[in-house]
């Protein structure tokens, strides 16, 4: 009998996601254990399948959102797993942090080649809470461990954060094309760059990128919150809406999966969890 | 110069707050002239704020008691139960506060410490915090102080997601209401709730086994400065001097978080070698009070160390160090042979020290037999009083004097629904508050069921597994309070109770912050008296878990006063309640919006013609009215128990409470709320335009249900009857009026964006 692959969530003093992302993970059928910052040999000793880099204000966000967990010890752990190809996966602040260590595009090795800027489009700046639409780009959906089980079509999502804005420089459009994971865009899948199709002024509407394996998965928007139907707004459009409507005052709801739980699934298909 | 004289004189030099008769009463319990920190320490201890004094003769009405009440008023927050899940009791911890005078002041630092020392005072009970909700009350941001009431609502907004959202705690919406009555004084009140294992509460004072073992103090957090001294005395005066702003404290999310991790591990080790402990947040008073109060509701004394405390300013005196309120801080009572144990939790495996210069934890005192309170610095003595005069309480007996507000009637009610129906929809009180609540983390820990805006109350489910889910409203009317203060405090009541009903969930408790202007002038207190008598006769007739055996009981609560602005205009009598309730199933919660065409919609209440304090009055025929609706007790318990049966049937497929603008309002609310790519509307079967159907604010519900299922109730109360159906048009119309909803929604949606953020202001 083979065991439950292993996953890490590790914790950031200020860190304020990794509870309920532990719990979707075993949910999903695999193992999570929390590491706090300065565990490093409880978590080299477990040697994980897999690393969840949690939302969350991570030292609060000093000097840059993300900028000084990237320099923590435990993240040159993570570094050198995501090297080898093990599949890691940065939420929002996590997403922030994958950024700030280079681990996303990953281009050159280790340099820092993207930015999560403040929210800024016409419309709305500042922090916000909401929900947006995704969809998952062609080349991710066949690379990506965290991406498989997807689909084509647009999955609801809430994002919450204050500095999620995508920056690459103009020149790097055809590169980062490759290295794009997610795209906002409309509950009919959609995209354009206005608000609030694009929530934040994200470059080429991206809400998540990717290193050029697909194995390091940075994204702004929180599966984990959308892991289960009952978390769904009661409001929202599309197929997901319909699932949703449908369930209404339905027991059966407390326990049936919305679209978060594609990501999580993702992996333990990867992981050949049946 | 004779005791007297000194005391006088030290009262005005120290700028205290205590009378000449409290600093006396002071002198005689001590046996001398008391030191700096003594009359620090006794200034916020009798400060209105913590004593209660005014109000404590006056709360004695409130109904505490009921089967379900674990732990009432007194401690830092309620307890009541709320659900066995997998053979463990599950408690639900609440406490409400208000954080007006900081707000005003410094509104975004003011915001963000009310949320800062509300959750703390949920966490020291052992709990662990999921929700938070603020009843924010602004000045008219339209009128002739607009410019300081945006940016007031601006930073407390502010400074409620800056804290809120890195603390990581969902905010489950409150409610926000605009009136120039608090142009000079906003009021910023916070509730927070949590879980807590009933066999693991935590409580605020030194344990039993102190009187046999050696306990000591270790004081956790954030080093102490000088921030926020004086700062429950500056909330217990009225806002004459602006320039006070030393004493607003200076909040830290980022190390509320860690140092809640650390003590949610140092509290397990505690429970799991069973040793009893106390636990304590520092607020008002910082060490002084937490320190006294742990030791003499332990029965014991202790001696404090200042030379032990971690600072961050050098130099500072002892009384400073000893009453100044900075944040993110706790005091631990605990066997002095466990005590490395937890400070290297604290100082090691959560890096306190590291995460913030100078912060972390340490022994700073060690409780005594000999009952004295005693502090010491630098080898002097600084404070040496009995310790049972810690617990003397302070009381005056205030005086009061009806000053009822006389009742007047516009001259003709002209009547237009799309026209009126606009009117409300885009007004300061009837525009959607999602401007709001996009700034709020409504949904980190994952167990948001219900957002703020989608149905009558946020609705969560806060035990992993269980179904029990956790519905809560908080509510006040200043419209009410202006015209008649016992209704004010029996609709806060009611309005809350409603929300939470409509869900489907049974309330369960309550929490209540009652806020008035200077409680010297009679007519100020009596305003107080009789919402303290609204709130009480309410929750009498409110008592629906038990079936009417109990009240429904008021947990925690708050009392404020001297809300006032510098002319001394009192604020609109502000009693605002938070409910409680709970949904056995969770999956049965019921939202407001409308779901399928040809279902029919039930008016649940009577309209009766009682328009004080109406919407529609104000924004359509600008008048403030005067007869504001009676508070019918049985008539509230039989329809809320009606709805209940309702949802519990599975027949409830969106209901919502009728409140401001009336039946109608509520029905395009109900619209509004629908899918955009499944638009829905109401067409109502009555085709006259008489205001008291359509927009009487008399308590009511909307349920839209089947026909069939209707028909299919065998007992149908004479207070429910069809008047509307669910059409697949966005719109609301009789046979002779018609307004397209698609037409406001965009101005609805954006108004209060484009009024406090963008400052647009055309007109």
């Amino acid at each position: 009998m083979t065991s439950r692959p292993l996953v890490a969530v590790l914790q950031f003093p200020g860190s304020n996601c990794e509870y309920e992302t532990a719990s979707v993970v075993r949910e999903s059928g695999m193992d999570a254990a929390i590491y706090r910052w300065n565990q490093c040999k409880e978590l080299s000793d477990s040697d994980p399948d897999a690393f969840i880099l949690p939302g969350g204000f991570s030292f609060q966000d000093r000097v840059r959102a993300g900028a000084v967990a990237a320099k923590e010890e435990i993240m040159d752990l993570v570094f050198n797993k995501a090297q080898s190809g093990k599949p890691v996966l940065g939420i929002c602040n996590g997403a922030q942090i994958l950024a700030e260590s280079g681990l996303v595009p990953g281009w050159e090795n280790g340099r820092i080649e993207s930015a999560l800027a403040a929210n800024h489009i016409h419309g709305r700046s500042g922090y916000l809470s909401r929900w947006v639409f995704l969809r998952v780009k062609k080349r991710a959906l066949r690379i990506s461990p965290w991406l498989q089980m997807i689909g084509s079509n647009p999955i609801p999502v809430p994002i919450a954060h204050a500095e999620g804005r995508f920056v690459f420089a103009e020149k790097d459009s055809h590169r980062v094309r490759e290295c794009t994971a997610l795209a906002y865009c409309d509950e009919n899948g959609t995209e354009t760059s206005d608000y609030p199709v694009n929530p934040n002024g994200s470059f080429m509407n991206l809400a998540g990128i990717m290193n050029r394996e697909g194995n390091v998965l940075a994204m702004m928007p929180h599966p984990e919150r959308a892991f289960w139907m009952w978390q769904i707004p009661p409001w929202i459009p599309g197929t997901w809406g319909d699932r949703r409507t449908s369930m209404n005052h339905d027991p059966a709801m407390a326990a049936s999966k919305g679209p978060g739980a594609l990501f999580f699934r993702s992996l333990a298909n990867h992981f050949m969890i049946p | 110069m004779d005791l007297r004289d000194k005391l006088k004189k030290v009262i005005r030099e120290r700028n205290l707050a205590m009378t000449l008769p409290e600093a006396e009463k002071l002198a005689g319990y001590v046996g001398r002239m008391p030191t700096p920190l003594e009359l620090h320490l006794f200034d916020t201890m009798w400060s209105e704020h913590c004593s209660y004094k005014s109000s404590k003769p006056v709360l004695k009405q409130l109904p505490t008691q009921a089967s379900n009440v674990v732990v009432g008023p007194g401690e830092d927050a309620g307890i009541v139960r709320f659900c066995t899940f997998d053979g463990v009791d599950w408690d639900l911890v609440v406490a409400h506060e208000s954080h007006n005078h900081p707000s005003q002041v410094l509104p975004v630092e003011g915001a963000a410490t009310g949320i800062g020392g509300i959750v703390r005072d949920v966490y020291c009970m052992g709990a662990k915090v999921t929700g938070s909700l603020d009843l924010l009350r602004f000045g008219d941001p339209t009128g002739v102080s607009g410019e300081g009431a945006r940016a007031i609502c601006r930073g407390v907004v502010e400074g409620i997601w800056k804290y809120g959202n890195a603390l990581g705690v969902p905010n489950l919406g409150g409610d926000t209401r605009f009136h120039e009555g608090y142009d000079d004084n906003c009021l910023v009140n916070v509730v927070a709730l949590g879980f807590v294992r009933h066999d693991r509460i935590a409580h605020s004072f030194v344990p039993e086994e102190a009187h046999t073992e050696q306990y000591v103090l270790i004081l956790a957090g954030k080093p102490t400065d000088d921030t926020g001294f004086g700062g429950a005395t500056f909330a217990s005066a009225d806002l004459e001097d602006k320039t006070e702003k030393g004493a607003v404290q200076v909040a830290d999310p980022f190390l509320k978080r860690v140092l809640s991790e650390a003590n949610r591990n140092v509290l397990d080790l505690l429970f799991e070698k069973e040793i009893p402990f106390g636990f304590k947040d520092l607020g008002a008073g910082g060490i002084a009070c937490v320190t006294s109060e742990l030791a003499a509701h332990g029965g014991l004394g202790i001696h404090v160390d200042l030379d032990k405390v971690p600072i961050s300013i050098q130099g500072l005196p002892p009384e400073v160090i000893a009453c100044a309120e900075t944040q993110e801080r706790y005091g631990l009572a605990v066997p002095e042979s466990i005590a490395q144990e937890i400070l290297d939790i604290y100082n090691i495996s959560f890096e306190l020290p590291r995460l913030f210069p100078g912060g972390g934890a340490s022994i700073i005192g060690s409780f005594t037999k000999e009952p004295v309170y005693r502090v010491v610095h630098r080898g002097i003595e600084v404070a040496g009083a009995p310790i049972n005069c810690i617990t003397e309480g302070i009381v005056y007996e205030r005086e009061w004097k009806p000053s009822p507000v006389p009742l007047t009637e516009p001259d003709n009610r002209h009547v237009d629904p799309p026209s009126d129906l606009k009117k409300m929809l885009l007004s300061l009180d009837g525009a959607s508050r999602s401007p709001i609540w996009s700034y709020y983390d409504s949904e980190v820990q994952g167990t948001t069921h219900f957002r703020p805006g989608e149905a009558d109350a946020c609705v969560t489910v806060p035990i992993k597994g269980c179904k029990a889910g956790l519905a809560v409203s908080g509510d006040g009317n200043p419209w009410f309070g202006q015209l008649e203060p016992f209704l004010a405090g029996a609709h806060a009541v009611g309005e809350a109770v409603r929300n939470v009903v409509a869900t489907g969930a049974v309330p369960i408790a309550a929490t209540d912050c009652l806020n008035y202007g200077n409680p010297e002038k009679p007519d100020v207190f009596w305003q107080f008296r009789r919402g303290v008598e609204g709130i009480a006769h309410a929750c009498r007739n409110l008592g629906l878990e038990s079936e009417g055996e109990h009240p429904l009981p008021i947990v925690s609560g708050n009392v404020s006063f001297y809300n006032q602005s510098s002319s001394g205009g009192s604020i609109p009598p502000s009693p605002i309640v938070a409910v409680f309730g709970r949904i056995d199933d969770f999956t049965r919660a019921t939202d407001l919006s409308l779901k399928t065409p040809g279902n029919i919609i039930i008016l649940v209440g009577p309209r009766e013609d009682e328009f004080g304090g109406s919407l529609y009055y104000r924004s359509c025929l600008e008048h403030s009215g005067g007869k504001v609706p009676l508070f019918r007790g049985e008539l509230e318990y039989e329809m809320a128990r009606f709805v209940l049966d309702c949802t519990e049937a599975g027949i409830s497929q969106s209901v919502h409470d009728i409140s401001e603008g009336g039946l109608a309002l509520a029905a395009v609310e109900m619209a509004l709320a629908t899918r955009k790519d499944a638009r829905r509307g109401v067409i109502l079967d009555k085709g006259f335009k008489d205001p008291v159907f359509l927009y009487s604010e008399t308590p009511g519900y909307l349920i839209e249900m089947s026909p069939e299922d209707w028909e299919g109730i065998s007992a149908k109360p004479d207070f429910a009857s069809p008047i509307g159906k669910v059409t697949d048009n966005f719109s609301i119309s009789s046979n002779n009026w018609k307004l397209n909803l698609s037409e406001v929604l965009e101005e609805y949606t954006t108004l209060l964006d484009r009024i406090i953020w963008r400052e647009e202001l055309s007109e």
